[in-house]
């Protein structure tokens, strides 16, 4: 081990224990724990509209959906197209409760935290279910049963009544110590919870990463009959690695629904779990911080596209169709890049930053 | 005497001042917001509505109809997502907007709490009469899809020779498209004398034989269609290839067509081609095909902001244009009367627009009336069918009776 703890350069690690720490050194640790200062702190200092909170808000309900597709398909190898189903089963547990008590019903506003909770569970145990096949599946079979549930979930919400058939079903206001949350306060509101429940999942699966169970993960991505003679039980593995991803993504889905203040299928689309897997990718499959890049990345990309399809389809008439194709043409076009020149995701290029910070004034 | 001349220098300069002072100074801008398919699905019809609002904006801001007063429309693509909308309704509602235009059936489902919590006073582009229900602050600017599909059900009853008429509807598959055929089928319930024998709920089908051949074995002689254009075209020209498109209204053994505002207009001709011919199509719009008054409001207001043929035409333009004629109406009535233009105004002059104090716009076939208890525009329609390839009137404008009855 470094005898400075605080401006170690290089690995002096000298037990396991030791190299399985969270921090590598107290710069990193009291680095992040400014920066999760700064996050907290700035709405606060700077005066920020509901709009761009909105935004913002957004693209951290994906960061935990991605965090949870990461598990399962950046970690544990296992390809799922169907993500954006299991985030719209936490919503629709949510849309259930309004269906079922009544949008203003106490349950839903004043018992929302035991109810993102629970969502969550929802999600678990759907991630299970559809998780199942890894029993027997793998590879591009197992993609194709993810793809289907995708499918039987939209089916299923699209032709139910109870579901209002894919509908808006609303979502009333939640209530907070201080009262209801009105409009004022309802992203600022939403961007602490989302943002505590971040900071609780990046550092649930940081540590995670560190057991046996976060091993398990690993090494049955990188050979499963490997795993299987060292005695873990690749099956199971999986259908845990999916449960996981299904209550991270049952998590998001909940917060989808209070932030949105209503649930409708349009949001849990195949198109959502492919933009969902495009953020893993570019952020970095198999990496935590790339969990956090790629929602990120993308939805800054989709904004800016969105802007220039706009003006493209309001001032050449003729382009109307070529502003349509510009979103997918654009997003698709950034995943083949990736893929091709970066395929680690930005995560690489942050771990390269943080090297050359790490060395500098030297150069190695 | 020095102070004397100084006294009146200053006078001069405080009246030179007085004179060249903009009026404009005074004037205020309202600011309204609409957010709509400009680009993805549907922007066939969000394009032109778009260009009908900010032409009609233009217009009233360059020719002075408010005076001084101008306004400020931002106009924002939703691509039709729902989450979309949401982010640009914030952001209209950051920037203090009095009045919103909205655009899809889903997302003013999707909004309406919002609606109601902002007292926001809305004209959507959809016309699903759902959007009325636990509604105050929706306004549909004419008929309800579901009032036109009844007109059309009804017209099918009274131009119908032999047994009761066998009716097919085409729908949507989604509350755009069943919440009509749910006010058919209560209609039916209320002595409506047509027997719905199938619903049909579209997909992305390429081709429709199977169902065009399964609908003439069940006897079925009126097709309904509450969707828009392209399914519409495909299976028109299904039916025309399979030779089942009746030649004259409910000729036996063949199908008539018939269809609600967003199934018709000139891009569905351009669609379907011969097959749209004899195809009826009801909505409150004016079209430009026929002469008169609207046809040369709506030409000369394309023609003044260089609008091409195909917008210039379109009854989607029209709608555009339309949404923009009653947002301004609202705003110049509440200054007549010396009240501050805002959300709740504005709201109470389209309450009161009814009686003596409806609305004329010149493109649509009838009065624009709104009330505590009636809160969609213009409740006459109009048929048109597809002769020559163009839609042409089909007898006079009418009031759905069922419609009253059903509420």
């Amino acid at each position: 081990m470094s005898a400075n703890r605080w401006l170690s350069t290089g690995n002096y690690f000298t037990s396991y224990k030791e190299e399985q720490r969270i921090f590598a050194t107290h710069l990193d640790r009291s680095v992040l724990l400014c920066f999760l200062a700064v996050l907290f702190a700035w709405p606060l200092l700077f005066e920020v509209s509901n709009k761009q909170m909105f935004v913002i808000d957004n693209i951290m309900i994906a960061m935990i959906a991605v965090v949870g597709l990461n598990l399962v398909t950046g970690f544990a190898g296992l390809i799922s197209i169907g993500h954006a189903a299991f985030v719209g089963i936490g919503a629709y547990t949510i849309a259930s409760f309004a269906r079922l008590l009544g949008d203003t019903h106490m349950v839903l506003t004043h018992g929302w935290p035991a109810l993102i909770v629970l969502a969550g569970f929802m999600g678990a145990l759907f991630g299970a279910i559809a998780g199942l096949p890894a029993f027997r599946l793998k590879h591009l079979y197992l993609a194709i049963a993810t793809l289907s549930f995708q499918m039987i979930f939209q089916w299923t919400i699209n032709f139910m009544d109870f579901f209002d058939q894919g509908q808006t079903i609303s979502v009333g206001r939640v209530f907070w110590v201080t009262g209801r949350v009105g409009r004022s306060d309802h992203y600022l509101f939403w961007y602490y919870v989302i943002l505590v429940i971040i900071v609780l999942v990046g550092f649930g699966v940081r540590n995670l990463l560190r057991t046996k169970y976060g091993r398990c993960l690993v090494a049955v991505r990188d050979n499963d009959r490997a795993a299987d003679a060292m005695g873990m039980h690749p099956g199971l593995t999986k259908v845990y690695a999916f449960a996981l991803a299904g209550f991270l993504a049952g998590v998001a889905g909940a917060l989808h629904a209070y932030l949105y203040r209503g649930v409708g299928i349009e949001s849990f689309t195949l198109h959502h779990s492919i933009n969902y897997l495009a953020m893993a990718i570019v952020g970095g499959l198999g990496t935590l911080s790339g969990s956090f890049w790629g929602p990120l990345a993308i939805k800054v990309l989709d904004m800016q596209v969105e802007r220039l399809s706009e003006w493209t389809g309001g001032h050449l008439a003729v382009a109307t169709n070529l502003a349509t194709a510009l979103k997918p043409l654009s997003f698709g076009l950034i995943i083949v890049l990736f893929l091709m020149f970066e395929p680690r995701g930005i995560a690489n290029w942050w771990r390269i930053v943080r090297s050359y910070v790490k060395l500098w004034p030297f150069r190695y | 005497m020095k102070k004397y001349e100084m006294n009146r220098w200053l006078l001069i300069l405080v009246a030179v001042f007085m004179i060249t002072l903009p009026t404009g100074g005074f004037a205020k801008v309202y600011k309204l917001g609409l957010s709509l398919a400009i680009t993805g699905p549907t922007s066939d019809a969000g394009n032109p509505y778009s260009k009908g609002v900010e032409d009609y904006f233009n217009y009233v801001n360059d020719t002075g109809v408010l005076g001084d007063d101008t306004i400020d429309c931002t106009i924002r693509d939703d691509q039709y997502k729902n989450d979309i909308t949401k982010r640009n309704f914030e952001e209209f509602l950051d920037d203090g907007i009095v009045f919103y235009l909205n655009y899809s059936t889903g997302s003013t489902l999707a909004l309406k709490k919002d609606f109601e919590e902002e007292k926001m006073p809305v004209i959507p582009a959809s016309f699903h009469a759902g959007n009325l229900v636990d509604s105050n602050y929706i306004f549909l600017p004419i008929a309800s899809y579901s009032a036109q599909a009844i007109g059309l059900a009804e017209y099918v009853v009274k131009n119908n020779k032999g047994d009761m008429p066998k009716v097919a509807m085409f729908i949507h598959p989604s509350a755009f498209g069943r919440g009509p055929l749910e006010d058919v089928q209560k209609a039916v319930g209320a002595g409506l004398q047509i027997e719905i024998v199938e619903v049909v709920e579209h997909g992305k089908d390429l081709d429709n034989t199977a169902m065009l051949k399964r609908l003439i074995s069940k006897g079925v002689r009126y097709v309904i269609s509450q969707t828009v254009q392209s399914p519409v075209a495909t299976m028109l020209k299904d039916a025309s290839s399979l030779g089942l498109i009746a030649s004259t209204f409910g000729e036996e053994g063949k199908l008539t067509f018939l269809g609600c505002h967003y199934t018709g207009g000139n891009d569905l001709v351009a669609l379907a081609g011969d097959a749209a011919e004899n195809f009826y199509w009801t909505t409150s719009y004016v079209i430009t095909n026929e002469p008169g008054p609207g046809t040369d409001a709506q030409l000369a207001l394309a023609k003044r902001y260089g609008r091409d043929e195909k917008a210039a035409n379109s009854h989607n333009y029209a709608n555009g244009m339309m949404v923009a004629q009653v947002a301004t109406e609202v705003i110049r009535r509440a200054k007549a009367k010396d009240k501050e233009i805002t959300k709740e105004t504005l709201y109470q002059e389209l309450l009161g627009m009814n009686g003596d104090n409806a609305f004329q716009p010149e493109t649509t076939v009838g009065p624009v009336t709104f009330s505590p208890t009636d809160k969609a525009g213009v409740d006459t329609l109009q048929l048109y069918v597809v002769k020559d390839g163009g839609f042409q009137s089909a007898g006079k404008p009418f009031i759905p009776e069922y419609t009253a009855k059903i509420k």
